[in-house]
């Protein structure tokens, strides 16, 4: 008994130390991402200016303050922002393990949850990315948990545990919602199952609680004015979408190639489910049901609301329904006959590391953002006589981080981000204006392009009709610098100094 | 038994069921742009054979608050016990006589109903022996006619009790089977009583465990489903009838080579009621080689086929809308058969011609499929208490081929002779009849290589490829039982 518990507590450690390695060695010395440079000029002032900037955008305060702190504790730096997003991934993977061993009795369900989670290129990726996703995770799975035991065991702690964790929740991400409304789902259709005598009116009023708990912050958005910006300019998700998701979820972000062929063999899915459920009168505890749902519904209801009403679909949002998504997957495994479950089990770790690995080591990882690489060449190349051009305009939050060359910065369409309002939208018509107003008077003009919002390419071709493009280059996928030539003769101002 | 304890299953989840496969089908149908139209036809005549199931499933297994039947436990009428025998061995036949003598109750008689010298067996004489041995009555055909159903009228007007057990020659009653089904009958209206098939080989081989796994479906939860709608029907053996319903209904059935079935419905259409037993009375024999499994198959695909074609239950007077639904649900299930082999074929048409019904990305369909087929897949296990078994899936899907040749038959009308399923294993390996299984798998092979060279692995071509490797996956297990050598020993 004890060595087994010492075996666990190894497993553990192996774990969070892997988790630990990586976070620190090579997803933490990677380039600044956009949504990090947003944490960082975000946090990066009074409280009371963090909620103000925070309402502005689609989020929801307490990881921002939390980070202001940690920073203010710890130092400004990006590796340092990067360690809390760190933690929360290590407290998910230990998590995940009690969540999973509690809710079937089985060591061995937490542990190989645990392990995915550990492995998971996705975790991994937001183990160490300056923003809330993995502390989201944390708090979706410590939520499951309490509401296992506040179903199984009905004590008011609880459900105060619960009703805590649930405000924090909502104060972390506008879409731990889904994780309450699966739980709510949950407990309505299992009421019979669980111990809890009265579960729907405790979860409903417990939820009530949390909710209200919302209202301040909701009041202060709308009070500011702010409601309207705080929608992030998504399209609306395709099928492809809903499942590239899962695949993320399991095996990262990998190539669109590699993608479609996990997905397009979603067929073998059918017969893998079934091989799951014929288990000679082997019963399917009642737990499942909830990791099921937990697992299923916040991406329905995202997915089905992103197309009926408005586009607001992005993968690390529904990072929810990742634990629970991770753990039905270990516990599905103890459905097959030992030797199947294990030779499948051991074939998903190994195609999962290896994803990972690609993940790492392939440049055309979709998610990469390395401007870290570009803004060097940047800094390298350009002269003081060019400027620097920026499309789509948000991406000169990190693109500054690393700027050290003496020419102007500026973005297209042209944004004055020190004033309040939402970034100016695309005009065609506004475009020859705003191109002479940018490079008319410098000698070479680099424009960087990221983060297409739809009319990178209208610029670029702009460029490449007016001007004459010298050089290019790809440092991540949709990051490409191009180097055009403006005028052949020296600015006066610029000649008149030199004399 | 375990096979026979069902769960309940929440009336939301059912309902669950019929919602997710009409709105698949209202996709299928109305959102998803078509591709090629023969192959939408296709696709469309096989969906509505697939709602039309899970339709008939749910309103089978439907938890419905029923009376429960009227059992009156001192009820002991004078019963006559037919052991219907065809040249089986005579160990088989003396076992049965032995345990249907030595059964609990004060007032029967054993008949042994002797059809081997119809049948020209070479061993027929061995029943009459038993008989003496164990004194019980030997009744000897000497004019053929009507198969097994022949051979029970032959014996009715022989016999002049009020009531008749039909066991077959392999199916060994247990001690109390007459104390547990009589007391029924005290219920006046009530006409049989089925209790269910029970094999005890099923661990010999491959095809025993096959087709004992397809029965526990049938006998779990659709046959206590179809006991709460009146709707239960004679399963040929380790069954109960009123002699006046069933001379009432012309006697057992000569129509049909599915005589219990129609009989079973001649006599609903007379207003009788039925009694489904779920307790297992009863321990027979699956077929244990491929041959005989493959000629029970198509003997009842046949007498189903048949019932539908030309006894519609639809338009029978005396019946009830639950019992023309569940009569129509049963029979049809043999459709499948066309049903397999259309949606098997779908893939090879892409394989080799690019051809698709819809022209809808894979993962929209994927979006609509795989809830309903999830929740499918999880109601039939909850019902069955997670004992519907791939390989009963592999039988079922591998049998296809048999319901097709069923369904022609009976569409050109051809005559077939009732069969007796084996109780010997018949010796060598029967790779003939699964011929246009491993047929498939050749031309999947050829087709993959095929499409890969044409377009390389797109999307279309890896979702046909996991398509077909479902095909592939479910008729292995069926190939390999035909190919199974036979062991030495049956089991006991």
């Amino acid at each position: 008994m004890l060595y087994r518990r010492l075996a666990v507590y190894l497993a553990l450690g192996a774990m969070v130390a892997f988790a630990i390695f990586f976070g620190l060695n090579v997803f933490g010395l990677s380039s600044l991402r956009l949504d990090e440079a947003q944490s960082l000029f975000q946090t990066n002032r009074d409280v009371s200016g963090i909620l103000y900037l925070v309402a502005q955008d689609v989020h929801v305060p307490f990881y921002h303050v939390l980070l202001h702190y940690w920073l203010l504790l710890f130092g400004q730096d990006i590796f340092t922002a990067r360690l809390l997003s760190l933690m929360f991934f290590v407290g998910t993977i230990l998590m995940t393990y009690v969540l999973g061993a509690y809710a079937f009795g089985r060591r061995s369900i937490g542990l190989f949850a645990a392990l995915l989670v550990t492995i998971s290129p996705f975790m991994n990726w937001y183990g160490s990315e300056a923003r809330m996703y993995t502390m989201l995770a944390f708090m979706a799975s410590l939520h499951l948990f309490l509401f296992l035991k506040s179903m199984r065991e009905p004590a008011p702690k609880y459900w105060i545990l619960w009703t805590i964790i649930a405000i924090l929740g909502l104060y972390t991400h506008y879409f731990f919602v889904f994780v309450l409304f699966a739980e709510l789902v949950a407990a309505v259709l299992l009421r019979k199952q669980f111990k809890h005598p009265r579960p729907i009116r405790s979860i409903i009023i417990a939820g009530a609680v949390a909710g209200a708990s919302l209202v301040p912050w909701v009041l202060y958005v709308f009070g500011l004015g702010f409601a309207s910006n705080t929608q992030p300019a998504l399209t609306q998700p395709s099928a492809g979408d809903l499942f590239d998701t899962y695949a993320q979820f399991i095996f990262g972000f990998q190539t669109s190639a590699v993608n479609t062929a996990i997905i397009s063999l979603w067929p073998i899915a059918v017969l893998l489910g079934f091989f799951a459920l014929q288990r000679g009168g082997k019963k399917v505890p009642v737990e499942t049901a909830v990791f099921v749902l937990v697992a299923t519904l916040p991406v329905i209801m995202a997915f089905i609301i992103s197309v009926t009403i408005r586009p607001f679909y992005l993968s690390r949002y529904l990072i929810v329904s990742l634990p629970a998504l991770l753990i039905f997957i270990a516990w599905l495994l103890t459905r097959y006959r030992r030797w199947v479950g294990v030779t499948i089990g051991s074939l998903l770790v190994v195609i999962i590391a290896a994803l990972f690995v690609v993940q790492v080591v392939n440049p055309n990882t979709p998610v990469k953002e390395d401007y870290k690489v570009a803004v060097q060449y940047l800094n390298e190349n350009v002269g003081v006589s060019d400027v620097v051009v920026l499309a789509a305009p948000f991406t000169v939050y990190p693109v500054e981080y690393y700027y050290e060359a003496d020419a102007k910065l500026t973005t297209q369409p042209v944004w004055d981000r020190f004033s309040s309002g939402a970034i100016p939208a695309y005009d065609e018509s506004k475009v020859e204006a705003e191109t002479k107003e940018n490079v008319g008077a410098y000698q070479k003009a680099w424009l960087v392009l990221s983060y297409d919002q739809g009319y990178n390419e209208k610029i670029k071709q702009y460029y490449d009709n007016h001007f004459e493009k010298l050089s290019e280059e790809r440092f991540s996928p949709g990051l490409v610098v191009y180097e055009y030539k403006i005028r052949y003769d020296r600015p006066l101002t610029l000649y008149n100094q030199s004399q | 038994m375990e096979f026979l304890r069902t769960r309940e299953t929440g009336k939301v989840l059912l309902a669950l069921n019929v919602i997710l496969s009409i709105v698949y089908f209202l996709c299928v149908v109305f959102l998803f742009p078509i591709g090629n139209l023969p192959l939408f036809i296709f696709l469309v005549v096989s969906e509505i054979f697939h709602v039309w199931q899970v339709v008939t499933f749910i309103h089978t297994t439907w938890p419905r608050r029923v009376k429960h039947h009227r059992f009156q436990r001192n009820y002991k009428p004078r019963v006559a016990v037919y052991i219907t025998v065809c040249g089986e061995p005579a160990e088989i036949v003396e076992e049965t006589v032995r345990a249907a003598k030595a059964m609990d109750y004060p007032n029967f008689s054993v008949y042994i109903l002797n059809d081997g010298k119809v049948a020209n067996r070479p061993n027929w004489r061995e029943a009459r022996e038993i008989a003496q041995a164990h004194e019980v009555m030997c009744i000897t055909r000497t004019k053929p006619g009507g198969a097994k159903a022949g051979n029970i009228n032959h014996a009715l007007p022989l016999t002049d009790e009020d009531f008749v057990v039909v066991f077959d020659a392999d199916h060994v009653p247990s001690e109390d089977f007459l104390n547990k089904t009589m007391g029924y009958f005290a219920d006046n209206e009530v006409a049989f009583v089925q209790s269910p098939q029970f094999y005890k080989n099923a661990e010999v081989n491959q095809v025993a465990g096959g087709s004992w796994e397809q029965q526990t479906l049938f006998f779990g939860p659709l046959l206590k489903g179809k006991d709460t709608v009146n709707s239960t029907f004679m399963c040929g053996t380790n069954m109960v009838i009123r002699r006046t319903a069933l001379v009432e209904a012309g006697g057992m059935s000569e129509k049909s080579i599915a005589e219990d079935f129609l009989t079973s419905l001649l006599i609903h259409s007379n207003k009788w009621k039925s009694v489904y037993v779920s307790e297992v009375l009863a321990k027979g024999l699956a077929p244990e080689d491929f041959l005989s499994y493959y000629k029970q198959q198509f003997r009842w695909a046949r007498g189903s086929l048949e019932l539908l074609f030309s006894f519609n239950p639809l338009f029978r007077k005396g019946l009830t809308w639950a019992q023309r639904m569940q009569y129509l649900g049963s029979a049809s299930y043999y459709l499948s058969g066309f049903v397999v082999l259309l949606n098997a074929s779908l893939p090879l048409m892409y394989f080799f011609f690019a051809l698709k019904p819809l022209t809808i990305n894979t993962m929209t369909l994927a979006l609509v499929f795989l809830p309903y087929i999830f929740v499918i897949l999880y109601t039939l296990q909850l019902t069955s208490n997670f004992t519907y078994t791939f390989r009963a899936l592999s039988f079922s899907l591998g049998s296809s081929t048999i319901y097709m040749k069923a369904l022609w038959h009976t569409i050109i009308r051809k005559k077939n002779s009732f069969a007796v399923t084996s109780k010997k294993r018949l010796t060598g390996t029967y790779g003939r009849l699964v011929t246009p299984h491993i047929f498939y798998i050749v031309i999947v092979v050829v087709g993959v290589v095929w499409g890969v060279l044409r377009e390389g692995w797109s999307a279309s071509m890896l979702s046909n490829i996991a398509w077909t490797f479902i095909y592939i996956a479910a008729f292995v297990p069926f190939i390999a039982a035909a190919f199974e050598r036979a062991k030495p020993a049956r089991a006991k």
